[in-house]
């Protein structure tokens, strides 16, 4: 099974490759983003870029962005480019391919995230070298990393369960879209719903919790919804209605 | 024969889409180590038979065992025995060559030195080894067609399922691939289930064939049994002089059916007891040189055609 899973990993690396060496179909933007979060803000930003809070927020939401970008490709781009069934015809179970989809998606947005953490901190030492070296908190540099694989892991999951049923990479990303809108803006629209009174109560006891309970509740919440998640893909992905669709 | 001494068994095997029965009480032997032929129509049910072999889809009733395992419950362990190419090549067009038959030799767990050797093997088999790190999108359709049938036997496998491998490829190619396709039967040993409805192909490639209709098996067996079926009492006499009243008196003679006479050439079915020496002595008497006598020969194709239930011509097309 592991090896199944890592062959799956492998495949979907060289497809993810393709892409970003290639300018046209990805490289570009890539490049683009790289130069900007990478250099351009932390030069601006200086110390702060490495020992602001945010940072704990900021890596995983970036990541979990650039999963979306990618997941729905991997899994409608099959059915749409005509090589599901094929793949399905194959002796890989299909755990085996769900997970590895997933796994291949998040070290993407992981990798997306530490090679523009150590991008950045290296810039940022570089032009204010002034002031002496600068490096992020250990504590927080691990939460920062485990919350942007947890939440690569729920952006996967979701996109491998939404694009499972998806005919065309469009149709799965706008499917995606729909989602990513109503998980995100929903608390926030649920949020801004409650009277000025509970809104404030609600932050003031949210900003008591204190830095580390708040990652640990935003770990156990990620981790929760990323299983479901996963599990409702693994539950959705069957090989006789995949053929069929 | 015991069951182990076939590729392929099914009996009453139906898959019913909603109304539509796709397979209908399909029973069907396919030993191994041979090329066995499926030949229909579009729509016949040729591609949901290799799904229901493949474990990809349940039949609605009855049942298949493939390679000795039941299609319902070793989906798994039919699907690591057997290749397929299926309805379309299959490949991940941005990868190259060897990079596509790198990931399925993985999946098959062989070693990096196998892996390594069988690329070689197969993509100089085909004639693509030296456009191996070619991104496969950039191929002909007849290179990736190639490539898709390395795929599918990139693993060894005892059973190939090959679904119409030669559609949509040009005449040269079609040709080709035609080729490659039997030596690989021969040198790897392994049982090739193919659909196709090039009926040339099947005549080429098949030591058997199974025709199917609408689902049901209309016939099965040996591409010259299914053509002794349509050759049986046909004659073609070859003459030059031929007259038509000559013709409309073999029109009228008792045993000679379904006449036709086209460019001095008659070709005619003889009734039960019926000879063709009494009719050569009268094209003789009548003064029509007789060039030439002989049994005429139905093609595949002619005997397809009969199965699909249309009227043809021998050596002619539906008429």
């Amino acid at each position: 099974m592991i090896r199944d899973v890592w062959t799956v990993v492998w495949k979907e690396w060289q497809e993810f490759r393709d892409q970003l060496l290639s300018l046209r179909r990805g490289g570009l933007s890539a490049l683009i983003l790289a130069l900007i979060l990478g250099v351009v803000a932390p030069v601006q930003l200086g110390a702060e870029w490495v020992q602001s809070k945010i940072i704990v927020a900021y890596w995983p939401f970036l990541a979990a962005t650039m999963v979306s970008s990618l997941i729905a490709d991997s899994v409608a781009g099959e059915r749409e480019r005509h090589t599901l069934e094929t793949l399905l015809a194959s002796r890989l179970s299909d755990s085996a391919i769900v997970i590895g989809k997933i796994i291949a998606a998040v070290l993407y947005g992981l990798g997306f995230a530490v090679a523009n953490l150590v991008l950045g901190l290296i810039a940022v030492n570089i032009a204010h070298a002034e002031t002496g070296l600068i490096l992020f908190t250990a504590p927080r540099l691990i939460a920062t990393i485990v919350l942007t694989i947890l939440a690569s892991l729920l952006m996967a999951g979701i996109g491998v369960f939404i694009s499972l049923r998806a005919s065309t990479v469009k149709q799965a990303q706008q499917a995606f879209g729909i989602a990513i809108i109503v998980l995100t803006m929903g608390p926030l629209l649920a949020f801004n719903a409650l009277s000025p009174e509970t809104r404030f109560r609600l932050a003031t006891r949210v900003g008591a919790l204190g830095e580390t309970r708040i990652i640990a509740y935003a770990v156990t919440l990620l981790g929760l919804l990323s299983i479901i998640v996963i599990a409702g893909a693994l539950l959705r992905f069957r090989r006789g209605k995949l053929v069929l669709d | 024969m015991p069951s182990n001494d076939f590729a392929i068994r099914s009996e009453g095997l139906t898959r019913e889409f909603g109304a539509v029965r796709a397979l209908d009480s399909l029973t069907l032997d396919v030993p191994k180590g041979i090329v066995f032929g499926f030949l229909g129509p579009n729509g016949a049910g040729k591609t949901t038979a290799i799904r229901v072999f493949l474990g990809l889809l349940d039949p609605t009733a009855g049942r298949a065992e493939v390679l000795g395992y039941d299609t319902r419950r070793d989906g798994t362990a039919i699907r690591t025995r057997c290749g397929a190419l299926l309805e379309h090549p299959g490949l991940y067009e941005r990868l190259s060559a060897a990079d596509n038959l790198e990931f399925y030799g993985r999946a098959w767990h062989a070693t990096r030195r196998e892996r390594r050797e069988r690329i070689r093997e197969l993509l100089t088999r085909f004639g693509l080894w030296e456009r191996r790190d070619d991104p496969v999108g950039t191929w002909s359709r007849g290179m990736k067609q190639k490539l898709a049938v390395a795929r599918a036997v990139m693993h060894r496998p005892d059973l190939v399922f090959l679904d119409e491998p030669t559609s949509g490829l040009d005449p040269v190619s079609t040709v080709g691939l035609r080729e490659d396709l039997s030596a690989l039967a021969a040198q790897e040993g392994v049982t090739v289930f193919l659909t196709t409805h090039n009926l040339n192909e099947a005549e080429r490639l098949c030591s058997q064939v199974g025709v199917i209709r609408g689902g049901r098996l209309m016939a099965v067996g040996s591409p010259e049994s299914l053509r002794a079926r349509r050759d049986s009492g046909r004659v073609e006499i070859t003459t030059h002089g031929l007259r038509d009243d000559v013709v409309g008196e073999l029109r009228a003679w008792p045993g000679i059916e379904s006449l036709t006479a086209e460019d001095g050439r008659l070709t005619f079915s003889l009734g039960p007891g019926a000879s063709a020496a009494p009719i050569v002595a009268m094209l003789v008497q009548h003064g029509v040189g007789v060039e030439e006598v002989r049994k005429a020969r139905a093609t595949l194709e002619d005997a397809f055609l009969d199965l699909m239930g249309l009227e043809t011509g021998i050596n002619g097309g539906p008429t």
